[in-house]
């Protein structure tokens, strides 16, 4: 049986899916399968059909930051360029 | 943010656009589908047939229960008297298929005031109240609306657990059935998407223990599915070459609305359009957000997404005016 995980469960642990992901940040699902597909949030895949996860901490803090870039006005393009300075 | 267990879940996706004061056919089918998922979070809990489980059930149905009292209400009419409790889920789901209309309104009350205590859904006027006749009948119809942020979350991460490669969790499982009973499923997933869900719900069908019990039971009546059945049939009688529509699918089951506003000048531009539609939805204490603007207009009106499209209704004078149609998914 493979049960939902619960709150706590996701905020004390390393990774996390892109479900947990929109669980976190109120983000739509296609909106951060669109900046996974971009490159603009990293992940780890062990094989091609398997889930991908996410680093917990860090994606959430890349989510807040790209949506505070697009509130102040940036388009995509530039988002990914200021993140890519930013690496 | 709240720790919700699968039939609160459920309620808020279900609930959300339903009218409050009336029992629908929609809300019907919504309230039977609610009602079987109080039994799959039992099942999800315990399982249903061990001894803990036994004892949880035991304490629900004489209402000792610290949870919410919604699942005394599924409960007690479901394994009240002297009914043996240790049976299997089919069982207790095909109770639920034949639960009447006045438990599904107690229960439905429960939920809602359960929710609606923690702020996560709220009686709002109903959309239809805008619509230029009721609006200017002086009519009155109520609505629930679940909390948008809370809606989203349980939506979208829903949509990620079925569309992504990987494994998915029990407690979505049981969300793709319920919303399959209750006819939501173009409410969360485009027609394209659709197909992927059918392939995603086969295999699962093959694989997993509890879709290979779930799926191929179902809570609705006969009523309901001859309805639906009239409903497929009138579907292939109106296909047109540009296609069946949604509406043509499950009119019936039909949550969101197209209604009328007329506007106060004839032949507005498109901002004056809009900021009129705008001002009319508020006045009614709609949440609206613009998720796009020009000539149609895409509004997103308490979680569900409508498209503003011009339009004038004739009478002895023209009224101009925007119809506001739903667009899925969300």
């Amino acid at each position: 049986m493979s049960r939902q995980r619960s709150m706590e469960a996701i905020l004390a642990s390393e990774y996390v899916s892109i479900g947990e992901l929109t669980r976190l940040t109120g983000a739509r699902y296609s909106t951060l399968k669109f900046y996974t597909e971009e490159g603009m949030l990293p992940f780890e895949q062990a094989e091609e059909n398997l889930t991908r996860r996410y680093f917990r901490e860090s994606t959430v803090e890349l989510i807040s930051r790209i949506k505070q870039m697009k509130a102040d006005g940036l388009s995509i393009p530039q988002i990914k360029n200021a993140l890519k300075e930013k690496r | 943010m709240t720790e919700l267990k699968l039939a609160e879940s459920f309620a808020i996706v279900a609930l959300n656009a339903q009218r409050s004061l009336e029992l629908t056919m929609a809300k019907k089918v919504a309230l039977r589908c609610m009602a079987a998922a109080v039994i799959l979070e039992l099942h999800l809990e315990d399982g249903l047939q061990n001894q803990t489980a036994q004892k949880r059930l035991k304490q629900d149905t004489t209402g000792g229960s610290a949870e919410g009292t919604y699942r005394t209400t599924v409960l007690v009419p479901l394994a009240g008297g002297k009914r043996k409790l240790n049976r299997e889920l089919s069982w207790w789901l095909h109770r639920v298929s034949r639960l009447s209309t006045g438990k599904l309104v107690r229960f439905e009350r429960s939920i809602a005031a359960s929710l609606e205590e923690r702020g996560l859904l709220e009686e709002i006027p109903h959309l239809l109240g805008c619509d230029l006749y009721f609006h200017s009948a002086g009519v009155s119809i109520k609505e629930y609306r679940s909390h948008a942020s809370e809606y989203a979350r349980i939506t979208e991460h829903l949509r990620a657990d079925v569309l992504e490669d990987g494994v998915m969790t029990d407690h979505s499982v049981c969300m793709l059935w319920l919303l399959r009973e209750s006819g939501c499923m173009h409410d969360l997933f485009s027609r394209n998407e659709l197909d992927q869900v059918t392939r995603k719900m086969v295999s699962l069908m093959q694989s997993q223990p509890l879709a290979k019990t779930l799926y191929p039971l179902w809570v609705r009546r006969g009523f309901e599915i001859a309805v639906k059945q009239i409903l497929q049939f009138k579907k292939r009688a109106v296909s047109t070459q540009t296609g069946s529509g949604v509406n043509f699918l499950f009119p019936i089951l039909e949550r969101s609305q197209a209604i009328f506003i007329d506007t106060e000048a004839m032949l507005p531009g498109p901002g004056a359009r809009l900021s009129d539609v705008l001002a009319r939805l508020e006045s009614k204490g709609h949440r609206v957000q613009v998720l796009s603007k020009g000539q149609v207009p895409i509004l997103k009106i308490d979680n569900l997404v409508y498209e503003a499209i011009p339009h004038a209704v004739y009478g002895r004078v023209p009224i101009h005016g925007v119809r506001l149609l739903p667009k899925h998914p969300v």
